[in-house]
């Protein structure tokens, strides 16, 4: 989908939120001018590196976080003149740095919409721009921790645990790229230029599931580690992990149906309530059926349509037919690296599209000349 | 994009949303924030389960008052939440007059919103071909676990479960941690419908200069991969298995979830840097660890983990936060719900409002998360009853006689009651 083909991004950011949703305007036909600082990208420092080996152009949070950018550096400190002169000539601006860093040089949103009234500028930020904990210091973590998404994640009777990747800069992404689109559709009829202040906190915290039980009811969530329930979790199986979901009629019918034990006709099971009023027990059944069970075995009754999911690693995922399928992987030749696989853009799989290469340092710098 | 001048991107849109669960509602209710009209449609024989599931996280708990049945399919906490905004109606989509009238109503809409499980458009006759045969320029997104692609298109996956085959679950977990771990919550639903969201958006902004529809495929599976596309990339150079990370970061060190006074209560703490480990150090009065730099403070993060809890032991997480934020290094409490609703920031930025729901009464429910801030949109209206708004969408939208609607509703085709019972 080249739908922003027309369009010059350029993207100062220094944490996974604005450069993920840099990215997804890449994918979707934008040139992504990516300003790093003379050191290079804070992902590129990130790794996992090439043969573990730290090198900035190897960085594998850069590889795929950056895929489909040209690089310019600029040191914001001494050429703050050029990024000026860059965001100016752009159609949108996208960054998640502080006010403190931008204001001074001219890139805050009321000096760039005099310079440039049809400018879209989107800006990611751990709070958003209002409220007390505006200058409050963030980090994935902290965004985790204040929007709510880290209490419930972990085992009971162990501390909240963080889920694996920046989780809440993505899901900030997601949101600020679609709000940006959606910023760009009243731009394309208007001409005229938008402001969106996306605060991760306010993200995290729309994206819970049970608030408004909690909320509206009172019943206050908490961590229930793998297993919700004995028709709603995680079991282990011979040699790795599924997910039964059984929790309406239909799926326990289902279930019952896969796993044929005559146990679970017991009349303690027959109803959703009864189920959960003796839901050890039922967990027991089941988990005795599931441990008896290969990966394999399980995926087979998964595709026959059963309720069952079985859980899969990078390397099984980068093989499988469906994504082969749908195209999702894209091998890419990076001039730095050689071959890496970079995955596409989550609706590029229904319409997929060859994903280039993340930029090498300064590969367009070029476009910095004459710019002061 | 500013609600109170009307300037919403959606305005003059309207969208049939045919959803279940979570991601397909959130994703029509998204696109109702931004301003399109949004019509959810349930057949009273399969309303969204969210109406009537049973399950320990108890979406309908007990309100208190007695409750009809036809009440009781109206209050679901998660229905209401992720359906606020929408006109609904209740129409036998399996009754071929019931198939025709959410043709007839696609054909009135822009866009066609959707999250069962492939194939069931089909065997109704309501997929992307039957729309595009009477309406050509349809936006039509189909949102499910696998996407719509053989071999896995009929493999069941909910927005929790989908984690498994991500591979995200294999790499979340605690610190070297043999067992993997679940998100607290059905992570797939949230991340799925904005991705869902992001390809409605360039689908609108293509049909808006082309005047073409689309065909929009979208799988939950694709979009939490996607969010940890590094470990995909690290793979496929180095094919290492790598530990489970726990609560540290690849660069920030130390990282951590430490135990605050009180009953499982907890602050996170994150140093990015040197001049945030000096800002620590001095606030905890560990000055003699202050000069550690980054490796070293990777090297013996456990040594100073426990350093760093034996300080916030005895304080209470937001008093940690505060005293921490003062001097630069990030911290938060780690809020439970409750918490999260008395949160002062999220106060100010208008992130939650109350709307009055015509059964449930007063509901508290998230507001547009892209207009927060010093003027935050309302919500409009609550989620719809089941079958609320058949009259008005068919006479209004459709054009239909009331004589027509009448015998409809005397047929059963369309109706205000499911024909479900919960069990």
């Amino acid at each position: 989908m080249d739908v922003l083909s027309d369009l010059r991004v350029v993207e100062i950011s220094r944490t996974s939120a604005a450069a993920f949703a840099g990215r997804l305007c890449a994918d979707a036909g934008a040139e992504v001018l990516l300003v790093e600082p003379p050191e290079g990208h804070a992902l590129r420092h990130e790794g996992p590196f090439r043969g573990d080996v730290a090198d900035p152009e190897t960085s594998a949070a850069h590889l795929h976080v950056n895929a489909g950018k040209r690089s310019v550096t600029i040191d914001l400190e001494s050429e703050a003149v050029a990024a000026t002169a860059l965001v100016s000539g752009a159609d949108v601006f996208l960054t998640d740095l502080s006010r403190d860093i931008l204001d001074p040089v001219g890139l805050g949103w009321e000096a760039l919409h005099e310079r440039v009234p049809s400018l879209l500028m989107t800006r990611i930020t751990p709070f958003g721009d209002t409220g007390p904990y505006a200058n409050y210091a963030g980090s994935n973590l902290v965004s985790l921790a204040l929007g709510g998404q880290l209490k419930i994640t972990g085992d009971p009777g162990r501390p909240p645990l963080t889920n694996f990747g920046a989780q809440t800069e993505y899901q900030a992404a997601l949101s600020a790229f679609a709000g940006t689109v959606a910023n760009l559709l009243l731009r394309d009829a208007s001409s005229e230029g938008e402001y969106l202040d996306l605060s991760i906190q306010d993200v995290v915290a729309t994206n819970l599931e049970q608030r408004g039980t909690s909320f509206n009811l009172g019943i206050v969530a908490n961590r229930a580690g793998l297993t919700v329930s004995a028709t709603y979790g995680v079991y282990p199986c011979r040699d790795g992990w599924v997910y039964l979901t059984a929790f309406a009629p239909a799926l326990w019918d289902r279930l019952k149906a896969v796993v044929q034990l005559d146990r679970l006709d017991d009349e303690r099971f027959a109803t959703q309530a009864s189920r959960l009023e003796n839901n050890d027990e039922l967990q027991a059944v089941l988990t005795e059926w599931t441990l008896n069970k290969s990966s394999d075995e399980l995926r087979e009754f998964a595709l026959q349509g059963y309720p069952l999911t079985v859980a899969k690693d990078e390397e099984s995922l980068l093989a499988s037919e469906q994504w082969k399928s749908r195209g999702y992987v894209s091998d890419i030749d990076h001039p730095a690296v050689g071959e890496v696989s970079v995955l596409g853009s989550p609706w590029l799989a229904g319409d997929p599209v060859a994903v280039k290469p993340a930029p090498t340092l300064g590969d367009a710098n070029a476009l910095l000349e004459g710019l002061g | 994009m500013d609600w109170k001048s009307g300037r919403l991107p959606l305005a003059g849109l309207r969208v049939v949303d045919w959803s279940l669960y979570w991601a397909g509602p959130y994703l029509g209710m998204m696109l109702h924030d931004l301003g399109a009209e949004v019509i959810k449609v349930e057949a009273p024989a399969h309303c969204d389960p969210m109406r009537t599931v049973i399950d320990v996280n108890r979406y309908s708990g007990d309100t208190g008052k007695p409750l009809t049945p036809k009440e009781r399919v109206n209050i679901s906490q998660h229905f209401n939440e992720w359906n606020r905004g929408k006109l609904g109606i209740g129409v036998e989509l399996a009754d071929p007059r019931g198939r025709q009238v959410f043709l007839d109503l696609a054909a009135e809409s822009h866009i066609v919103i959707e999250n069962h499980r492939p194939g069931a458009k089909d065997k109704l006759g309501i997929a992307y071909s039957d729309v595009a045969a009477i309406k050509p320029d349809i936006i039509y997104a189909s949102l499910s676990g696998y996407g719509q692609t053989l071999p896995e298109r009929n493999a069941m996956a909910l927005g929790s479960p989908v984690e498994l085959p991500s591979g995200l679950f294999l790499r979340n977990g605690y610190l070297n941690d043999e067992t993997p771990a679940k998100t607290g919550f059905s992570y797939g639903d949230p991340v799925g419908a904005l991705a869902a969201l992001s390809a409605v958006l360039l689908a609108v902004r293509h049909w808006r200069k082309s005047g073409e529809g689309l065909y929009l495929d979208i799988a939950m599976r694709d979009a939490l991969s996607f969010g940890i596309g590094a470990a995909f990339a690290d793979w496929s150079m180095n094919g290492a298995k790598r530990p489970r990370s726990g609560n540290r970061h690849p660069v920030f060190a130390p990282q951590g979830v430490y135990r605050t006074r009180g009953d499982d209560q907890w602050v996170a703490i994150s140093v990015r840097n040197d001049r945030d480990w000096r800002a620590l150090a001095d606030a905890i009065s560990a000055s003699e660890w202050q000069g550690l730099d980054a490796g070293a403070r990777r090297t013996r993060h456990d040594e100073i983990d426990g350093v760093i809890e034996a300080w916030t032991s005895k304080r209470e997480a937001r008093a940690i936060e505060k005293e921490l934020q003062a001097v630069g290094v990030p911290a938060g409490a780690v809020l439970d719900f409750a918490q999260l609703k008395d949160d002062p920031q999220l106060a100010a930025r208008g992130a939650f409002a109350a709307i009055e729901h015509p059964v449930f009464g007063n509901e508290v429910r998230a507001t547009s998360q892209w207009e927060r801030g010093e003027s935050p949109q309302p919500i409009d209206r609550p989620a719809p009853c089941f079958g609320e708004h058949n009259r008005d969408a068919l006479t209004g939208m459709l054009g239909m006689s009331q004589e027509a609607v009448d015998e409809l509703e005397q047929a059963g085709v369309i109706a205000d009651e499911i024909r479900v019972a919960a069990d």
